[in-house]
């Protein structure tokens, strides 16, 4: 088999391959360390790679089969982590300098479900520092280039999952996302992305960011193999008391059965301004193909939701703020040199280690929460919140999922966003909202552009029912093989 | 609620963050824009309204049995530090 270009290779046809003893996991593991080798550098996907570690895991896995034992579907699959996903000995730096050097005395929940399932670690993914923003810039490193257009974003802040699945050196992904940070790359990169419903998935072992909004979620190149990792990573772990037993794996052969019957929202009165005509154009074709397949079309209000970028740049760096305050040079990570006494010694290494958008972030949070200001800022977002979500609760009453753009316009390129923090914000108001709600979101592959980028749809769905959003979004897959593109960078190559 | 330089210096402070002189300014230019945009929430009647702290805190906190399990990673978790001295982490002089 030569795979060429890996186009029809999905986590799910080498979790068979290699459960069924037609190819090794180290073969497979040997065929996407070499692709990672031609292009993981001039993409800027990963902050560590380990080409001997990778291996060393791979034959692991082929010891634990030729012993009989039985391995989950993915066993032997090529899985690329986010780097503010705590890896044992292994770096986990959250794109920050502060962390430089860090290897964590432990694997983070999602990362013992995973060695324990057989996948094989391809390496830790470039971010944004800390998981804020959407570009993958604001990594301390270096930013992350879209395998579709090198000269554009990936989006952030997972970019560089969203990228090396995109451009096949890895065959699936975990992100995070806290307003938008798994989707928004997913649908810059032409990839799938679910940011499942908050206490789905255990953040034991996740750098936080914000934790009333934080959830670790899977992105790849096939709505069957979304619903493979997530699978294994779902369900209740004593060591994050968010995370629920209601979240169960979801059965593959129900992501096939259709849409008849169902009824889905697009919220008209959130997108009626400032949306690329291309992105509305798919999401019209997207509903049309829909409707054809069985589906009922319903027109849907979210009045609150266009408050949800304000409200998000207050509940975020405020909760951010506090958790950033471990940062301090004294157990782990950086510490600035020459400080005099600790006072001074905290505010350097912190200053030194922190890039300026954390550092915003944090002096944004402070301030939403210093005296004085409590009631005003970060209480009035708390209760608008609510209003956000009984919006979502109501919609969804009606309909079984809500469809709209993952983001307003296609990619863009680098530094175009870079000096204005407000417009880069602003590029999240269609995924923000579902963050505040708690709900599961889906991006999905919904075409190209005409000048070949690709645009993301999303599905909103309600708490627990990931299941139905893979459903629609397999619908419109099953009529569309955008998700299976292979964008030129990767193309090329030949195994 | 204006922010200015000297707002910008006492939230620093309360953040344990040195700033760059330099940068002081930016950071009021940026903070003022932010902010401004977030005034449209004043406009919202939120009376009688229950803040939402987390999703799902509605919900009955699951509870875990209170058992010791084993946690031997003093080593591991010492040889991070930036500094040490045996068992402890050593800072700069406290007081």
């Amino acid at each position: 088999m030569t795979h060429e270009a890996g186009r029809e290779e999905t986590a799910e046809s080498i979790g068979h391959s290699v459960g069924s003893g037609a190819e090794s996991a180290l073969e497979v593991a040997r065929r996407f360390v070499e692709r990672a080798e031609r292009t993981a550098s001039r993409l800027g996907t990963y902050l560590h790679r380990d080409p001997e570690v990778t291996l060393a895991m791979a034959r692991e896995v082929d010891a634990r089969i030729a012993k009989g034992e039985k391995l989950s579907p993915l066993a032997g699959v090529p899985v690329a982590l986010k780097d503010n996903l705590c890896t044992h000995g292994i770096p986990t730096t959250c794109g920050s300098r502060i962390l430089e050097g860090y290897r964590p005395p432990y694997d983070a929940h999602v990362v013992e479900r995973l060695r324990k399932a057989g996948a094989v670690i391809t390496g830790k993914t470039n971010c944004d520092e800390f998981a804020m923003g959407s570009s993958t810039e604001n990594s301390a490193y270096f930013p992350t280039r879209n395998p579709w257009d090198p000269e554009r974003v990936p989006g952030g802040s997972s970019g560089g999952s969203a990228a090396t699945v995109a451009a096949l050196e890895a065959a699936i992904s975990l992100g995070s996302d806290t307003g938008g940070s798994v989707r928004q790359p997913a649908a810059f990169c032409g990839v799938f992305g679910l940011k499942p419903t908050y206490g789905a998935v255990s953040r034991y072992g996740l750098v936080a960011f914000a934790s009333s909004l934080d959830q670790i979620g899977p992105i790849a190149r096939t709505a069957r193999d979304v619903a493979l990792l997530y699978n294994a990573i779902c369900g209740r772990d004593v060591r994050d008391m968010t995370s629920r037993a209601e979240a169960k794996p979801i059965a593959v052969e129900d992501v096939e059965r259709g849409v008849k019957g169902m009824k889905l929202g697009i919220p008209r009165d959130l997108i009626a301004e400032g949306v690329d005509p291309e992105v509305l154009a798919s999401l019209e074709r997207v509903a049309k193909t829909l409707a054809e397949e069985g589906a009922t079309i319903l027109d849907v209000t979210l009045p609150h939701a266009r408050y949800s970028i304000a409200t998000y740049y207050l509940i975020a760096p405020a909760e951010a703020s506090s958790n950033l305050a471990r940062y301090d040079g004294v157990r782990y990570g950086f510490r600035a040199k020459g400080a005099s006494d600790l006072q001074q010694m905290y505010a350097v290494t912190r200053g030194k280690g922190f890039g300026r958008e954390v550092r915003r972030r944090i002096l944004l949070g402070t301030y939403a929460l210093s005296a004085g200001y409590y009631d005003a800022y970060y209480l009035r977002a708390m209760k608008v919140r609510t209003l956000i979500r009984k919006d979502f609760t109501d919609t969804l009453a009606r309909a079984d999922a809500v469809l709209l753009p993952t983001t307003p316009t296609p990619p863009f390129k680098l530094g175009e966003k870079l000096d204005d923090p407000l417009a880069m914000y602003l590029n999240d108001i269609f995924s923000i909202p579902a963050s505040l709600a708690g709900a599961p979101a889906l991006s999905f592959p919904a075409g190209m552009t005409r000048s070949s980028l690709p645009i993301g749809m999303q599905l909103v769905g309600r708490p627990f029912d990931e299941g139905t959003l893979l459903r629609v979004a397999r619908t419109w897959e099953r009529r569309n093989t955008d998700a299976l593109r292979v964008p030129p960078i990767a193309a090329g190559a030949r195994a | 609620m204006p922010i200015d330089a000297k707002v910008v210096h006492q939230v620093a402070a309360l953040s344990r963050l040195e700033l760059d002189p330099a940068e002081e300014g930016r950071f009021v230019k940026e903070l003022q824009s932010i902010l401004a945009y977030v005034e449209q929430l004043q406009a919202l009647d939120v009376s009688g309204i229950e803040p939402t702290s987390q999703v799902g805190s509605g919900v009955k906190t699951p509870l875990r049995e209170d058992r010791v399990v084993p946690c031997d990673v003093r080593e591991e978790a010492l040889a991070q530090a930036p500094d040490r001295d045996g068992d402890y982490f050593r800072v700069p002089r406290v007081v």
